[in-house]
């Protein structure tokens, strides 16, 4: 569905069934240069087991108009208010990487609205190298190739796909290569406010972790669990694109544990 | 430019797709030879059917042997998917009538194999799917024939039999301009020579029967879906953008994005036409794909020291071949093909189609058979066969002609093929002196 936000459409995607704001809403924020098509394989089941999906693509990515925002503070600002223009009541939110940044900086301000706070591949800062940003400032795809080299795990590099017949590698480049990455990146290296947002968390949290991510270690996600005292699930064999990588493990663990918490 | 994997192009071969199985370790890839896949309950069951998670349901979808080949040749070409289907045609077929509804329009190259021009010419057309044919490297009528209805720009990256090469960037450039995507046969290729994706291609096609499978055991097609198509702003495949009934719904450029042409041949194509490639012969072209890279080395460096000695030969009448700068479009050539325009070549021989006939019966080593890419040597006379239903005006313009021998050269010992060849030069002579 598209909605309007500071005068700009929004795509939001909605795992293919009705957005109803009444039912209890599953809020999915993508990474750095990615889009809604990385929750593909979370967000449908959800849609159709009861569940409304609000999977945005922040403003400038893929489907959205706008330009990108340029800090997490503000991309956190942003989703509260696409999230109040859709009239969300009661909110589950899940961010991978990047977009849990957002969601830790958007969690302060929805209240008693927000119900359960999922981290998948993520920490409470997440510094990217001078490198890279210089790259993706030059050539989107030539940062998108370090990125997934970088953040795929070993069976996925060598081929393991959970859709028979698909390259997720390809399909992450694809979208990197075209949305605003280095402004994404930037933003991150800047947030300093992880700390300070996590601490305020008292609902109930979710950390997934994989046991290869390069691009947010797996011991500093052990640090985010251990300050949300959040519930956590280690995927192994797995890089920092675990929603893309290993789409049925990271479903499996969101799933459990929104769906205890909404009982 | 399309890139799916880090690895290169000989590892990829070997390894991209599978992990010894954790059952038994087997290395190499098994044969999953099964119809369907028990489903873990009737929730996974449901899920699976609804896309809302990956995995097998039933082998004419889907099946984990085909899979691995499927994700192999996507790798190598630098798509992000693919799928394999029953033959080179099929996935032609498929193509086609997943990117077109009645009332659409197809711009084809005219340089095309025979019965790719049989199907878009007589059969789609019973479909009330029209084609229009054009020299494919001229842009003044290739921007003529785009027509509002037009879906599709296709041509062979190098042409049957005439061994044209598609200027891929330009005709690309044309195509993406008036918002339409180029889909390219590169069956005479493989990526072992040349990358479509990296000249502006969206989709390409295999008959895997050819080189990629090499040894002539299995036949087979795949579509490779590069991903780099933005079938949003098109607007021009609503099947692709809009929601489509049987799945809830389901819009699948919203939904799965660069891989929305993939999802879609698999969720409708396969399920509904069912041309599925079996296991066993994934099987057997998997075989084939883990020495490409080499084969193909082997396979231009035989075609080039062949097409050379036969310019010398005193009965041949001319010979053509991309590397040759006798071929019209070997400026194209050089640029599109550093490491060689494959392995087909074709030659005239004095005494026209009874020369012809002389020449090819004389053979012992080289196979008269209607295939090409076999890593043995294969020699057929297009005329008689696979361009028989074609008249004078269509075999001309798709670059054949009734003198035409078609070589597609085998990795045998150059010169064993040589003397092949002399043998049959030698009874050119006696039947047309």
């Amino acid at each position: 569905m598209n909605i309007v936000v500071d005068g700009d459409n929004a795509f939001v995607a909605t795992g293919g069934c009705t957005f109803d704001p009444k039912k209890s809403t599953v809020v999915f924020v993508h990474g750095s240069g990615l889009d809604h098509r990385s929750w593909a394989l979370q967000a449908r089941w959800f849609a159709f087991h009861g569940f409304s999906v609000f999977a945005p693509d922040l403003p400038g990515h893929s489907l959205s108009e706008g330009e990108p925002i340029k800090s997490i503070e503000g991309m956190g600002k942003w989703l509260v208010k696409a999230l109040k223009v859709s009239g969300c009541e009661s909110i589950h939110l899940v961010g991978h990487s990047q977009g849990f940044l957002v969601a830790l900086e958007a969690a302060g301000s929805l209240g008693a609205k927000l119900k359960t706070l999922t981290a998948v591949a993520s920490a409470t800062s997440i510094p990217v190298n001078e490198a890279l940003v210089e790259a993706a400032k030059k050539a989107p795809s030539d940062a998108a190739d370090m990125l997934l080299k970088w953040g795929f795990g070993s069976q996925s590099q060598s081929g393991g796909s959970a859709v028979p017949g698909m390259q997720p590698i390809g399909i992450g480049r694809q979208i990197m290569s075209n949305n605003p990455l280095a402004e994404d990146l930037i933003a991150c290296t800047n947030y300093q406010n992880g700390i300070n947002c996590a601490k305020n968390i008292k609902i109930p949290s979710n950390v997934i972790l994989a046991t290869e991510d390069k691009n947010t270690p797996y011991r500093f996600g052990l640090e985010l669990a251990d300050l949300l005292n959040a519930e956590t699930t280690t995927v192994s064999k797995a890089g920092h694109m675990l929603p893309m990588e290993s789409p049925k493990n990271t479903l499996d663990a969101i799933k459990s544990f929104i769906l205890k918490n909404s009982e | 430019m399309g890139k799916s994997s880090f690895f290169g192009p000989e590892t990829i071969s070997l390894h991209t797709g599978y992990e010894p199985d954790p059952a038994f370790g087997s290395r190499a890839v098994p044969v999953y030879q099964t119809t369907s896949y028990v489903f873990e309950t009737v929730d996974d069951a449901a899920a699976l059917f609804n896309i809302e998670k990956g995995g097998h349901i039933y082998s004419r979808m889907t099946n984990p042997t085909v899979a691995v080949l499927e994700q192999r040749i996507a790798a190598l070409e630098g798509g992000v998917g693919a799928i394999c289907t029953a033959s080179g045609m099929s996935a032609l077929f498929v193509t086609f009538m997943t990117l077109c509804s009645a009332g659409d329009h197809i711009v084809s190259a005219s340089q095309i194999y025979g019965s790719t021009a049989t199907l878009l010419k007589h059969t789609l057309k019973r479909f009330n799917i029209d084609c229009t044919f054009i020299s494919i490297n001229n842009e003044k009528a290739l921007k003529e024939a785009i027509q509002d209805n037009t879906k599709l720009v296709f041509c062979e990256s190098i042409g049957n039999p005439g061994l044209e090469v598609s200027d891929l960037p330009k005709i690309s450039k044309i195509a993406h301009q008036n918002k339409l995507p180029l889909v390219i046969d590169a069956t005479f290729a493989t990526p072992a020579l040349c990358k479509p994706f990296d000249h502006g291609a969206d989709v390409v096609v295999h008959s895997v029967t050819k080189w990629i499978g090499g040894h002539g055991v299995a036949v087979g097609g795949v579509i490779v879906d590069g991903g780099s198509f933005d079938w949003g702003s098109s607007k021009k495949h609503p099947t692709l953008t809009t929601p489509y009934e049987p799945f809830h719904g389901i819009n699948f450029w919203e939904e799965f994005g660069p891989s929305a042409l993939s999802m879609k041949i698999r969720a409708e194509s396969m399920r509904d036409f069912g041309p599925a490639m079996s296991p066993h012969s994934a099987f057997l072209l998997l075989q084939g794909i883990e020495t490409l890279t080499l084969r193909m080395n082997q396979h231009v460096k035989n075609a080039l020291k062949l097409s050379k000695w036969l310019l010398e030969q005193s009965p041949v009448m001319w010979v053509n071949h991309p590397d040759l700068p006798e071929n019209p479009t070997y400026e194209i050539a050089q640029k599109l093909f550093p490491c060689g325009a494959g392995s087909m070549l074709c030659f005239g021989v004095k005494g026209g189609r009874e020369g012809g006939a002389a020449f090819i019966n004389a053979l012992k080593l080289s196979s008269n058979l209607a295939n090409v890419g076999d890593s043995r040597t294969l020699v057929l006379h297009p005329a008689s066969t696979t361009h028989s239903r074609l008249d004078d005006e269509a075999m001309k313009a798709s670059g054949s002609s009734p003198d035409l021998i078609r070589v597609s050269v085998g990795i045998e010992s150059v010169e064993d093929i040589i003397n092949d060849f002399k043998v049959g030069l030698k009874a050119v002579e006696k039947a047309t002196s």
